[in-house]
């Protein structure tokens, strides 16, 4: 484009001076011949004065726009520094913004957590009456902790013993007796338990009085295939676990 | 469909049944007739676990079912109890689990008596003198 193809000011300002230069070096010369002898072209010196003052001119006025080029770049100077400084304000601005937004997310996060554990809290909360009353009932039967007593030998331990579990409803179940019902045990538990025929100990581990309204989740149908289809409860094998005398569960009723 | 008694019933016989899982001695006598190796079973397990919402576990009076319940749960804890020396193992951790509070309780009563007569100790013979 033309703006490109122009000379600077600089290099014009310099080819002035070199034509000045050699404008004034002709005119001296021409003075040094003139006092040895006649000029040859008459009009010549008139010529390069007139082209010297031209140069001068143009010289001037060259130095003018030079001058006001420098103000213009003055000016451009200042300006690109007033847009540095913006610059970096904006950078500072975008640091504390992504700071704020890190913090809050942080933040928000954590609220997230907290609650969840609270709902996880209020899901699992239970009376404290209950949870004491529950606690009495497991320590005073010496259930988790051990009665202060207790030595090797004494027959009292954490879990239902094979008395317990004869004289519960499952040992009722598998051993009643072929020969018809009357609640007491039969022959050989008996024997075996060497408990007298009126006591029917009821343990308090079988809790019938607490859970009258309680029943068990559903599930009518068959262990033997895979869970999560719980299919028709396998009852004959249930039973036959605790002794290994076979009676189904419909005999109870 | 079962009836309201039939479902009582299977109520006690699974509270009772579910406890008697405490007992290791029960759990080799199970494994070794091979109740633990048996798929309806295993599922029988899984579907006890009911026992550890908190509706149904306040009528447990032996806790420590729940967590052979949970060890039931798996493979290689059922093959091991077959084992005798394993069950025994397991009793005996028990029950020095189960006598753990009481002899905190005789450490921390010991531990009050001597402080005790420490401190009657002083006073005694300031009052001497």
């Amino acid at each position: 484009m033309a703006a490109v193809a122009e000379r600077s000011t600089k290099e014009r300002l310099f080819s002035v001076l070199d034509d000045l230069e050699v404008l004034s070096r002709e005119l001296i010369e021409m003075l040094a011949l003139s006092r040895s002898q006649k000029l040859p072209q008459p009009g010549e010196d008139v010529q390069i004065l007139e082209l010297l003052v031209q140069r001068d001119r143009e010289f001037q006025d060259l130095m003018e726009v030079a001058r006001q080029q420098g103000k213009v770049h003055q000016e451009m100077q200042l300006l690109e520094k007033e847009v540095e400084k913006r610059d970096s304000d904006i950078q500072q601005l975008q640091k504390q913004l992504k700071e704020a937004e890190h913090v809050l997310a942080t933040a928000v996060y954590q609220a997230k957590e907290k609650l969840k554990s609270i709902d996880k809290a209020r899901k699992g909360s239970i009376s404290s009456e209950e949870i004491i009353k529950y606690a009495h009932r497991i320590s005073a039967s010496n259930a988790v902790c051990a009665p202060l007593n207790w030595v090797p030998g004494d027959p009292r331990r954490p879990y239902p013993t094979d008395l317990e579990m004869r004289s519960g409803t499952l040992g009722h179940m598998a051993n009643l007796p072929t020969n018809g019902v009357n609640g007491h045990l039969p022959g050989d538990a008996l024997a075996a338990g060497r408990l007298p025929d009126v006591l029917t100990p009821h343990y308090p581990w079988q809790s019938s009085d607490i859970s009258v309204g309680m029943l068990p989740p559903h599930h009518s149908n068959d262990f033997g295939l895979e869970p999560p289809g719980h299919n028709k409860e396998n009852e004959d094998d249930v039973e036959a676990m605790s002794t290994d005398s076979s009676s189904s569960s419909s005999d109870s009723d | 469909m079962e009836t309201d008694e039939q479902a009582r019933n299977r109520f006690q016989a699974e509270l009772e049944f579910v406890q008697c899982l405490a007992n290791p001695n029960y759990l080799n006598f199970l494994a070794q007739r091979g109740f633990l190796r048996e798929r309806p079973f295993i599922n029988y397990l899984k579907y006890l676990l009911y026992w550890k919402e908190p509706d149904y576990a306040k009528f447990l009076k032996y806790p420590h079912c729940l967590h052979m319940l949970e060890l039931l749960q798996y493979e290689h804890f059922r093959k091991e109890l077959v084992n005798a020396q394993c069950a025994k193992f397991i009793d005996e951790q028990q029950l020095l689990h189960w006598q753990h509070y009481s002899r905190k309780r005789t450490r921390l009563q010991q531990a009050l008596a001597e402080q005790q007569q420490q401190q009657a100790l002083p006073h005694g013979n300031a009052v001497s003198k």
